[in-house]
């Protein structure tokens, strides 16, 4: 016979992972954020001041980092819902061997690695990259469009590229487990194909669509890579000058306190949108009972 | 298609509601519904019987709007239903697994076909309990489908189904899922319902007691095709085929040749438990093949009946359920004493209640 555990024995491991994963590293994150940096003799002192959170909270340009994250994060996450949305709903309409191809097209840009795709986009947007170069050669432009490249527009379209699949998967799943004869059910009752998407699909998939952006907002708010390598002067992001605090600059304190405000903004957002998200019918119908 | 002489008087009357002509379906080259003629009166409680995969849910989802015919017509009202989308047909269907609506109330649900039609909330509030009240849920308008059992999810499909007031409601085995009293309980219920509305109602079912407690007319269906279609108890006393008496009521078949006898009068026919008088069946006649049929209640113990072994004895609550053999032939029938396996007794057929049916 097979060994029975007690619940509270199988939590100890996912326990452990925790402790060590993220509530250690996060406190320790807190410590430093209290100490100061002694640069004559290169060395951390533990001084207990309040000192890099008063600059957290007075030097304006670390809220302005944090707030383009967010927004940078919330504007992509939005409109690859826009985008992805459609798509996801008409995955669920394909033949099951078609879902099969569409999922691997789906996924495939992400086997590439981000740094393949920030030089392919490059090649494509450059100045002398595909695109001014055909509209050249067309005949529409004479010089090439500056914006294409090294601009927030670029930042923002290789985010949503980036990070599209990730929304499409969560709102196709949600989308392809409504019991379909709930669709038939309101069509029976008087409901034309557009007054079942806005009255049953759409609520049904509040779930997905809420997956999805939170995945998105995560992603594209966290992304450093991506905005210092395409976004030129616009490229700064708290996460880039936390790269620069602990490693060049050597003020872990002032990283940890960076670090810790960038969480803590992060969380309250997401929480407030999960906080949203409840107050939705279908959202509660789904997480509930399942879409059926 | 045999059609029987109806018993039930009340359905004669009205007009015609909806008639199918030459209906076919065809999933992958198999024919599932297959050339279905049919007339359906208004007011009548028409039932669908038959076994699974027999067209029976095909035909009720062609009339709903769900499946498109690969051939034939309905028309309902006296209009073509071809190219009519179901949100404008004036049908509405109470579905297997009931699809409540999830993420609405009860009343969001009974009201949904209402709040389509932009009516003004006070009337809607009062057309919606009307509805509630017709099936006994008023008080649980506040409810989510999940809060209700079965039996309750099944009264809220009925009433957001007949909110609307429909000429036609499907319902496609709306009682399958529930326990035995439930479904006596409901049984009564939705005829007493079908009584008051006044509307008709196509029931789809595989529950032979379902379609005899429920419906004016059934319509005995097998491999997408009418085998029979009339009142219950001419289906129960005269099955046109052995299919139907089989499948209705599990009729021992012993087969044998129609020895005596015409179109009308008794028939005599010769099978391996002897020859036995039946009142005629239409169409078969002296030299023909066909089945004897006989039901448990057409057989008796008797002193100068067949010579019967018994072979196996199950209790059934109220009585005994014997099976006896007879030259071959296994004779189902109920007594009140337990016999005992290998007893040897005498059975007696009630040759005027046994009958004659063709082979399919």
């Amino acid at each position: 016979m097979a060994p029975v555990f007690h619940r509270g024995q199988l939590a100890i491991p996912v326990t452990c992972i925790l402790m060590l994963g993220c509530i250690f590293p996060l406190a320790l994150l807190a410590v430093f954020s209290v100490f100061e940096v002694d640069l004559d003799a290169f060395t951390l002192v533990p001084a207990f001041s309040g000192q890099n959170w008063v600059q957290m909270f007075t030097n304006p340009v670390f809220a302005f980092l944090i707030g383009k994250a967010v927004v940078s994060g919330a504007g992509t996450a939005v409109l690859a819902a826009i985008i992805g949305y459609p798509i996801a709903v008409s995955m669920t309409r394909l033949p099951v061997l078609w879902k099969g191809v569409g999922s691997i097209v789906l996924l495939t840009p992400l086997y590439t690695g981000e740094i393949v795709r920030i030089y392919a986009w490059r090649v494509v947007l450059g100045s002398e990259g595909l695109i001014n170069a055909t509209l050249k050669w067309l005949g529409a432009i004479s010089e090439p469009l500056k914006f294409l490249l090294f601009s927030p527009f670029t930042t923002h379209l290789v985010l949503l590229y980036n990070n599209l699949p990730f929304m499409v998967l969560a709102i196709w799943i949600s989308a392809e487990l409504i019991d379909k004869r709930l669709i038939e059910a309101a069509r029976d009752l008087g409901a034309r194909p557009i007054d079942a998407f806005f009255k049953i699909i759409l609520p049904l998939t509040t779930p997905g669509l809420a997956v999805g952006v939170f995945t998105v907002f995560a992603l594209a708010a966290g992304d450093m890579m991506t905005p210092s390598l395409l976004g030129g002067t616009s490229g700064a992001t708290p996460m880039a000058m936390i790269d620069n605090l602990f490693g060049t600059a050597f003020d872990w304190p002032l990283a940890s306190a960076l670090s810790l405000s960038l969480l803590v903004v992060l969380l309250v957002f997401a929480t407030g949108f999960v906080g949203v998200l409840l107050r939705f019918d279908g959202a509660r119908a789904v997480f509930r009972r399942g879409a059926r | 298609m045999v059609n029987t002489p109806d018993r039930a008087p009340d359905v004669s009357g009205p007009g015609l509601l909806l008639s199918a002509r030459g209906l076919t379906k065809t999933y992958s080259g198999q024919r599932v519904v297959d050339g279905i003629d049919l007339d359906i009166p208004e007011r009548a409680f028409t039932t669908f019987l038959g076994p699974s995969g027999c067209g029976k849910t095909t035909i009720l989802r062609m009339i709903a709007g769900f499946e498109t015919p690969n051939a034939g017509s309905l028309v309902l009202d006296g209009r073509s239903l071809s190219g009519v989308p179901p949100e404008r047909r004036p049908v509405n269907t109470v579905f297997q697994s009931y699809a409540l609506f999830p993420h609405l109330t009860v009343f969001g649900n009974v009201a949904f076909s209402l709040t389509l039609r932009r009516q003004s909330n006070v009337d809607v509030a009062a057309r919606v309990r009307r509805a509630l009240d017709a099936v006994h849920m008023a008080e649980f308008g506040d409810r989510y489908p999940h809060q209700l059992s079965g039996g309750q999810q099944q009264r809220v499909a009925v009433a957001r189904a007949i909110i609307a007031e429909p000429h036609l409601l499907l319902l496609d085995e709306p009682l399958s899922a529930l326990d035995k009293k439930m479904r006596g309980h409901l049984q009564i219920e939705l005829k007493d319902l079908q009584r008051r509305l006044g509307i008709a109602f196509v029931y789809v079912t595989h529950d032979q007691e379902e379609a005899f407690a429920l419906s004016d007319i059934v319509v005995v269906m097998n491999k997408g095709r009418i085998v029979q279609k009339a009142a219950p108890l001419t289906i129960y006393a005269r099955p046109a085929t052995a299919f139907v008496a089989d499948f209705i009521g599990a009729a021992t078949l012993i087969p044998g040749d129609i020895i005596d006898g015409g179109a009308a009068g008794p028939a005599s026919i010769e099978t391996a438990i002897g020859i036995v008088q039946c009142p005629a069946v239409e169409g078969l006649s002296k030299g023909d093949k066909a089945m004897l049929a006989i039901r448990p209640e057409h057989v008796r113990t008797g002193a100068h009946g067949l010579k019967a072994t018994i072979r196996h004895v199950v209790f059934k609550g109220d009585r005994y359920l014997v099976e006896a053999e007879v030259n071959d032939v296994i004779l189902r029938f109920m007594s009140d004493s337990p016999l005992t396996s290998g007893e040897t007794v005498g059975l007696v057929v009630d040759q005027d209640r046994a009958f004659i049916t063709r082979i399919d």
